[in-house]
C-alpha cells in the first residue's frame, strides 16, 4: 500500500516536474542554449502571485491568461536585445549565452527579492486530500499534474499539427535547412523564447499553490529543470516527460525511505550519474 | 590641442592596423618586470602601513583576485565553463578548519595543506566531472556545490548546519600576507597555462580537443591538471576566510554568489587572458566598495547588468578592447623574433619496405549501420595510398578507427606488427600514426607557429620542438603567414598547416583525409608538391578522395576504392580505375 502511495505521489510530482521544464526544453530545442534565468522566472512570477492575490483577494488562475501574455511579450523582447546579438558569434555562443542568462538571472531574483522579499510564501487554494481507494491525494499535485500533462499535450500538438509548430520543429532539428525551406529561424528562436518564458510564467502561478517558494530558490528550479531536459535527451519533449516522471517516483521513493535531504540532493545525483552514463538521454533509449 | 576627430581616426586605424609581428618578442622584458616588480611591492606594502579599512579592501581585493585566476585557469584556458568553483572554497574551508581545530600545527601549514587537500578532492571528482562537456560541466558544478552543502549541513563531525566556531588566532596583516601569495600562485599558474609550451595544450584542448587529442596531447590528462590548478587557490583562499571569520557554516563555505562574483570580475577583465582578472577584480572591486555603500541591496542585481552589459557589448572585456589598440596582446608561445632557420636536414628515408600499417578485418558498426565491413589493407613504409570512395563508403570511419577517434567492432589495427586498437589517440600519435581532419580542425586562438609547435613538442626540448616545428612550417611553405591565426588563412593553406601539424609529429604514416577538397588548382598542385616530399622523408601517406580523382592518381603508388563499407578494388591507380565494379561504385550500372 504504501508503495502504492509512493508510486500516485511520484507520478503526479512528476507531473509537476514536466510543468517545470518544458519551457526550458523548448528554448534549448530551438536555440541551442540553456536559459539560466528559467527558475528566476518562475520564482519571480510565483512570488508577484502570491503579492497580487494577497492584495486583490482575486483567484491566482484570473492572473494566469495575464502573466502569460506578459512573459510572452517579455521573453520575446529579452530575446531579441539580449540573445539575438550572440546568434551569429560561432562556437563562442554557448558559453557567452550562458553568461548573459546567468546574468539575467541575477537581474531577475534581486528584482522579486527587491519588491517582494525573500520568505518563503505560498498560497493555501489547493490543499485538499481525496482519499480514493484508500490512497490519499493531493489536489494540488492533481492540478498541477494534469496541467503538466496538458501543457505536454498542446506542445505536441503544436508541434506536430501546425504550420507554426512544423516550422518551429524544423528549425531546431536543423537550423540551416531550416532556412533554405523559407523559415524565419530568427523569428523562430524568439517564438521559442517566448514561449518559453510565457511556459515558466505558468509554472510559476501553478507552483505556488503547491509548494512554498521564495526568490533566492530559483536556481534549484533552474536545475531542476535541466536534470529533467537533460534527463529527456536534450531537447526532446517527449524524453522530458518520461524524465519527470522518472524523478518525480525517484524523489518519493528516496524522500520516505531515507529522508528528506537526501531527497534534496537526488536531482543533482541524478544529473551527475547520468549525463555521465547516458549522455544522450532518456528519450533516445525508449525509442 | 588641436586633435580633430580625423586625427583620432586615423590613429585608431594604424593602431588596429598595427601588424601582429610586433608582438613575437619571446619572454616579458627585463624592464617590464622591474617595473611590475616596483609597483607590487610599492602597492603590497601601503596597506600594511595605512588604515585597518585599506587593509581589509586589500585583503577583499586579493581574496577575489586569487579566485578569479583560479576561475580562469579552468574556464578561461582549458574552456570548462564552472558555476560550482566554490566547491574548492569550501572544501579548503573546512579542511583547514579541522586542522585548526584538532592539531597545532602553525597557520601557514595549515592553508597548504588545505590547498593540497583541495587539488586532491578536485583530482577525485575530475575523474567523473571531467566527462561532462559545455553545458553539462556548468550545470554539474552548480550541482556539485550543492550536493557538497547538503552533505556539511548533515556531517555533525564538521559541525552539521550549525556550522563551526574557530578560535581566532590570524592577526590582519597575515591573512593580507597569505592572500598575496595566493594571488601571486593563482596569477603565476595563469601566466604558466597562458604563455609556456605545455600550456598549448591546454589551449588546444580548448579550441578543438579532438584535434588535440590528435597531435598526441593527452587531454583527460591535461584537462585533469588544469582543475587541480584550478582548486589550489580557492581551497587555501577558503581556508584563510573562514579563519579571518572565524566561523564556518554549509552557505558561507558553498555560497553560489561567491561564483557570481569571481565571473563577473574575470568576464569584465577578459575571460582567458593574462591580466584581465587583476584588472576587472582591481577595477570592480575598488568601483564597487564607493558605490555599494550606497546601495547595498541592488549589488548582486547590477552585477547581473554588468554581466549582460559586458558579454554584449565588450565579450573580450577590458583587455579585448585594449587589444584593439595593440595592448596587451598575447605574445605567440616560444617564437622567436623572426622565423628560425630551418636547419634540419631532410632525413634520409629508413631503409626497407616494411608494412606500418595493418587493418585485419576491420568492422565497424554504429547501431544497425555498417560503416566499414571486414575492410583488411597494409600501407608499406614511404608508400603513397589514395583511398576513394563516395561519400559514406567508410573513408573518415577508416581513418577514425587507425586513429582511436572509433572503436573497431571486429578486427585490429596494427602499427609496425604491434596490435593499437587499444591504445589511446595521444599516444598513437606519438607513436607515429598521424592525421589531418575532414574539415580542418585548427586552434583558432593560437597561431599558425603554435599550432605547429603545439604538435612538435612531444618528448623534446624546447629548443628541439622549436627546430621542429619551424621545419614543419617551412616543408608545407607556410614560413610567411607564421604569426597569422589559422581564420586568416585560405582553405588551401589550412590543409598545409593541417599537414605541418603533423609533419612536426615526426610521423610514420600521416592519413589525409578528404586531402583536396574545394580547392583550386593552384592549392591542389601545393598540395601534390607537399605529398611527393612525404615518400623522401620515408612517411607513408594515406590520402582518403572522394571526388578529385585524377589530381591524386598519378601521384599513388596503390589506390583502394571502398563502396558502403567494403574494399572492392585495390592495385595501381590505372588498373583501378578501369575496373569495372569501381566505375559502377561511381557512376551506377550502366546497362
Amino acid at each position: 500500500m504504501i508503495v502504492l502511495q509512493l508510486v500516485v505521489n511520484g507520478v503526479l510530482l512528476g507531473g509537476t516536474y514536466i510543468l517545470l521544464a518544458q519551457g526550458l526544453n523548448l528554448v534549448f530545442g530551438v536555440m541551442g542554449i540553456v536559459n539560466l534565468a528559467h527558475g528566476s522566472i518562475i520564482t519571480f512570477v510565483g512570488v508577484f502571485t502570491y503579492w497580487f492575490v494577497t492584495q486583490t483577494n482575486l483567484s491566482p488562475l484570473l492572473l494566469m491568461p495575464i502573466v502569460f501574455v506578459l512573459a510572452l511579450g517579455l521573453g520575446g523582447a529579452l530575446q531579441r536585445l539580449l540573445l539575438e546579438p550572440l546568434a551569429k558569434l560561432g562556437n563562442r555562443r554557448e558559453l557567452l549565452s550562458l553568461m548573459v542568462t546567468f546574468g539575467l538571472s541575477y537581474v531577475i531574483v534581486e528584482t522579486a527579492i527587491n519588491c517582494f522579499g525573500s520568505q518563503y510564501v505560498s498560497l493555501p487554494n489547493l490543499q485538499a486530500t481525496w482519499t480514493v481507494a484508500g490512497l490519499a491525494i493531493n489536489e494540488a499535485l492533481v492540478v498541477a499534474g494534469v496541467l503538466g500533462a496538458v501543457i505536454s499535450g498542446c506542445l505536441h500538438v503544436w508541434l506536430h499539427y501546425t504550420a507554426s509548430g512544423k516550422a518551429l520543429l524544423a528549425t531546431s532539428q536543423n537550423s540551416t535547412g531550416a532556412v533554405t525551406c523559407g523559415i524565419d529561424v530568427r523569428r523562430m528562436r524568439g517564438i521559442s523564447f517566448a514561449i518559453g518564458s510565457a511556459l515558466a510564467a505558468i509554472a510559476g502561478v501553478l507552483l505556488i499553490l503547491i509548494l512554498p517558494l521564495s526568490a533566492p530558490t530559483a536556481d534549484t528550479l533552474t536545475i531542476l529543470a535541466f536534470v529533467i531536459v537533460a534527463l529527456g535527451g536534450l531537447g526532446d519533449y517527449k524524453g522530458a516527460v518520461l524524465a519527470g516522471l522518472l524523478l518525480g517516483l525517484v524523489q518519493s521513493g528516496v524522500g520516505y525511505y531515507l529522508g528528506g535531504d537526501v531527497e534534496v540532493v537526488v536531482p543533482y545525483l541524478l544529473l551527475i550519474a547520468f549525463m555521465v552514463l547516458r549522455p544522450q538521454g532518456l528519450g533516445q533509449a525508449a525509442r | 590641442m588641436n586633435l580633430d576627430a580625423r586625427q583620432v581616426g586615423q590613429w585608431i586605424e594604424r593602431r588596429l592596423a598595427a601588424p601582429a609581428a610586433a608582438a613575437s618578442v619571446s619572454g616579458p622584458r627585463p624592464l617590464t618586470i622591474g617595473i611590475l616588480a616596483a609597483l607590487i611591492a610599492c602597492a603590497g606594502g601601503a596597506p600594511l602601513v595605512s588604515s585597518a579599512y585599506i587593509l581589509q579592501l586589500a585583503t577583499d581585493l586579493l581574496t577575489f583576485a586569487a579566485l578569479a585566476y583560479s576561475w580562469n585557469v579552468i574556464s578561461g584556458c582549458t574552456g570548462y565553463l564552472s558555476f560550482g568553483q566554490v566547491s574548492f572554497f569550501g572544501i579548503g574551508a573546512y579542511a583547514t578548519s579541522i586542522l585548526v581545530m584538532h592539531t597545532a600545527v602553525p597557520w601557514y601549514v595549515d592553508a597548504v595543506i588545505g590547498a593540497v587537500i583541495g587539488g586532491v578532492s578536485a583530482a577525485l571528482l575530475g575523474t567523473i566531472m571531467l566527462r561532462l562537456r559545455g553545458i553539462m560541466f556548468a550545470l554539474g558544478m552548480l550541482g556539485l556545490a550543492r550536493i557538497l552543502m547538503v552533505v556539511a549541513s548533515n556531517w555533525n563531525f564538521i559541525g552539521g548546519a550549525a556550522g563551526l566556531t574557530l578560535p581566532a588566532q590570524l592577526t590582519p596583516i597575515a591573512v593580507y600576507v597569505a592572500m598575496w601569495v595566493a594571488a601571486l600562485v593563482a596569477f603565476g599558474l595563469n601566466y604558466f597555462l597562458l604563455r609556456s609550451q605545455w600550456g598549448l595544450s591546454v589551449i588546444g584542448v580548448r579550441d578543438e580537443e579532438v584535434a588535440a587529442a590528435a597531435v598526441g596531447v593527452p587531454t583527460s590528462w591535461v584537462k585533469t591538471v588544469a582543475f587541480i590548478l584550478s582548486a589550489l587557490a580557492p581551497a587555501a583562499v577558503g581556508g584563510l576566510v573562514a579563519w579571518n571569520r572565524s566561523f564556518l557554516d554549509p552557505p558561507s563555505a558553498f555560497d553560489p554568489t561567491l561564483d557570481l562574483q569571481v565571473i563577473v570580475f574575470a568576464l569584465f577583465g577578459g575571460i582567458g587572458t593574462v591580466w584581465g582578472p587583476a584588472l576587472g577584480t582591481l577595477i570592480l572591486v575598488i568601483v564597487g566598495e564607493q558605490f555599494w555603500a550606497y546601495l547595498p541591496e541592488l549589488q548582486l542585481a547590477l552585477y547581473g547588468v554588468l554581466v549582460i552589459a559586458v558579454v554584449l557589448a565588450f565579450p573580450g572585456g577590458i583587455v579585448g578592447v585594449a587589444n584593439r589598440f595593440g595592448w596587451l596582446r598575447r605574445r605567440p608561445v616560444a617564437a622567436p623574433a623572426v622565423f628560425p632557420r630551418v636547419s634540419r636536414p631532410s632525413q634520409p628515408a629508413p631503409p626497407g619496405d616494411d608494412t606500418v600499417i595493418e587493418v585485419r578485418d576491420l568492422t565497424v558498426r554504429f547501431g544497425g549501420l555498417v560503416a566499414l565491413n571486414g575492410v583488411s589493407l597494409a600501407v608499406r613504409r614511404g608508400e603513397m595510398v589514395s583511398i576513394i570512395g563516395a561519400n559514406g563508403a567508410g573513408k573518415t570511419t577508416l581513418f577514425n578507427a587507425v586513429t582511436g577517434f572509433v572503436k573497431p567492432s571486429e578486427g585490429g589495427v596494427y602499427f609496425q606488427g604491434k596490435l593499437v586498437s587499444d591504445i589511446p589517440s595521444h599516444r598513437r600519435a606519438h607513436q607515429g600514426i598521424a592525421r589531418t581532419f575532414q574539415i580542418p580542425r585548427l586552434m583558432e586562438s593560437l597561431t599558425v607557429w603554435e599550432n605547429t609547435l603545439l604538435a612538435a613538442r612531444h618528448g623534446k626540448r624546447r629548443h628541439a620542438a622549436v627546430e621542429q616545428a619551424a621545419w614543419a612550417l617551412h616543408m608545407v611553405k607556410l614560413d610567411s603567414l607564421w604569426l597569422e591565426p589559422p581564420g586568416r588563412l585560405s582553405p588551401g593553406q589550412q590543409r598545409r598547416l593541417e599537414m605541418a601539424r603533423a609533419l612536426a609529429l615526426d610521423p610514420t604514416v600521416i592519413l589525409l583525409d578528404e586531402v583536396m577538397a574545394g580547392m583550386t588548382r593552384d592549392e591542389q598542385d601545393e598540395i601534390r608538391a607537399v605529398l611527393r616530399h612525404f615518400r623522401d622523408l620515408g612517411v607513408a601517406a594515406v590520402a582518403g578522395v572522394e571526388h578529385i580523382i585524377s589530381a591524386i592518381a598519378d601521384i599513388s603508388d596503390r589506390m583502394i576504392v571502398l563502396d558502403r563499407g567494403r574494399k572492392i578494388a585495390e592495385g595501381k591507380p590505372e588498373a583501378v580505375l578501369r575496373d569495372p565494379a569501381v566505375i559502377e561504385s561511381y557512376l551506377g550500372k550502366v546497362s
